[in-house]
């Protein structure tokens, strides 16, 4: 054990280096290049804020940084996981020519959408000015609410970085997972605009929770429930447990099944 | 203890050939409802046991898939043995006949970096060390080129390049000094007595056998996964041949 702490300090340099060029090949060929980080996330917004605020009037007051804020906590959640997915079937030259521990791919993948995020959330900043929206101190919260959504998205990370190896399915199942997350977040609309029904079985959902604390500090300036903090602490550990458990056990035979 | 810079023990390791190969979750589910075997076991390496001393360089001959190359991957901890264990001494780079895990999009340079960082050296020292590498291998014109432009030969000169510059205590090479052309050859030959003289040790895969008794120490005939015979390279060399030669009859 002490050992696999050891090789995780000296290969630290990698997981860094593994992060840029994540997201150099991410965007290779493109002629905008790493201004797509901000582009991307800039016309999704457009395009979402046209359907909503034109096609399907939406109640919501400052409706723009509700949509944005929790869009961006979306993409953190959607981008990680995505980039992880395939962080090991993707290197498979890497993986079968040098040994490095198995779980960096999954790691960095994390650390690539942690900086995507940044950019989304200076992305963030200019729409509050736009819009002359001053948000209270509990902003700062965001802080410990990324780093429990970056818990989770390690978690599901290590989880399907090995299983994409060993079932090629899993990056379908996932894709449409995605989809129907996003439509069962609260994104575009609010939470209790929902039959209680479903809000009770959706609020399981660690994502679900996370945006709404999001909302919470950013928008109303208050603090979200005991309940809801402790709840999100408890599932997302618990998906880095299960997550942390594939990844042991597959990682082992992964070079075969390459 | 100190003295060997690789100790294997009773290394087995088997393989699981598929007839066909379930990867995805359908196949798999319905491949363990009906219960019929969908592969075979291939014992690849049976009880392989050997040391290599500090300064000593090791040959390895045998034919085709008896099971050179998992070796090599097993002692640079790639695959885990199924029985048996590995001690390493310090660093231990594989070339592995594809090159050193580069990556098709990235230039020559930004693979450097990441193949010597996963190696085990710092920033630093490889930007130290990257005139060198681009030197050695020959490769000026070429430093911000894409890999999948390389040749194959250009990739593995880059490969051997940056292993030595890592400066591992033990370097495993797997068919490397063939894809080179003459002049290159004679360079990796160089470097490996250099290599040798400051009592760091070499694990060589080769088909050819002047190779084995120029450079090696001590050489090892694999035999379908298992030694058949350690010692001498001449002596090693003669009783490879002759199991050649027996085959074509």
């Amino acid at each position: 054990m002490t050992s696999i702490r050891e090789e995780m300090w000296k290969t630290k340099g990698i997981l860094f280096n593994f992060a840029i060029t994540d997201l150099k090949i991410r965007y290779k060929n493109s002629v905008l290049g790493v201004l797509w980080s901000i582009l991307e996330p800039l016309l999704m917004l457009a395009v979402l804020f046209f359907v909503f605020s034109t096609m399907f009037k939406s109640e919501i007051e400052y409706f723009p940084i509700y949509l944005l804020s929790g869009l961006i906590t979306y993409n953190f959640f959607k981008n990680g996981t995505t980039i992880a997915l395939s962080s090991l079937s993707n290197r498979s030259a890497l993986i079968t020519q040098i040994y490095f521990p198995r779980s960096i791919p999954a790691i960095s993948s994390c650390f690539t959408s942690s900086i995507m995020l940044i950019v989304e959330l200076a992305v963030l900043g200019v729409f509050m000015v736009y819009f002359q929206f001053t948000p209270s101190l509990t902003i700062l919260y965001l802080i410990p609410i990324y780093m429990l959504a970056f818990v989770f998205v390690l978690g599901i990370a290590l989880g399907l970085s090995v299983l994409n190896v060993k079932f090629k399915d899993v990056e379908f199942i996932w894709g449409i997972l995605l989809h129907a997350g996003f439509f069962l977040t609260p994104i575009f609309y609010q939470f209790d605009m929902l039959p209680e029904q479903m809000q009770n079985i959706l609020q399981l959902s660690p994502i679900v929770q996370i945006v709404e604390m999001v909302h919470h500090v950013t928008l109303y300036g208050t603090l979200p429930s005991l309940n809801s903090v402790l709840y999100s602490v408890g599932s997302v550990f618990g998906v880095l447990g299960v997550g942390y458990f594939i990844f042991r056990r597959y990682q082992a035979r992964i070079v075969e099944d390459m | 203890m100190s003295e060997n810079s690789i100790s294997v023990k009773n290394v087995s390791k088997k393989f699981r050939l598929y007839h066909e190969k379930r990867t995805t979750l359908y196949e798999s589910i319905t491949g363990s409802i009906n219960r019929k075997p969908h592969y075979e076991t291939l014992q690849v390496l049976d009880n392989v046991s050997f040391n290599v001393k500090k300064g000593e360089s090791f040959g390895i001959v045998g034919r085709n898939g008896s099971g050179k190359t998992t070796l090599l991957r097993i002692l640079s901890h790639i695959y885990q043995p199924d029985d048996g264990s590995v001690e390493t001494n310090g660093t231990v780079v594989p070339v592995l006949a594809l090159g050193l895990g580069f990556h098709p999009e990235l230039t020559a340079i930004t693979n450097i970096y990441q193949s010597s960082i996963l190696l085990g050296i710092t920033k630093n020292q490889i930007a130290e060390r990257i005139d060198k590498i681009i030197k050695f291998a020959d490769l000026e014109k070429f430093a911000d080129t894409k890999l999948k432009n390389f040749s194959s030969g250009m990739a593995m000169r880059l490969a051997f390049a940056t292993a030595v510059q890592v400066d591992p205590a033990v370097l495993l090479l797997d068919e490397v000094i063939a894809v080179g052309d003459l002049n290159f050859q004679k360079k990796c030959l160089d470097v490996m007595l250099d290599f040798k003289k400051r009592g760091k040790s070499i694990v060589l895969v080769s088909h050819n056998p002047s190779d084995v008794k120029q450079l090696c120490d001590r050489a090892m005939f694999l035999k379908d996964g298992s030694i058949d015979i350690i010692g001498k390279p001449s002596q090693v060399l003669d009783s490879y041949e002759n199991y050649m030669n027996s085959l074509q009859e």
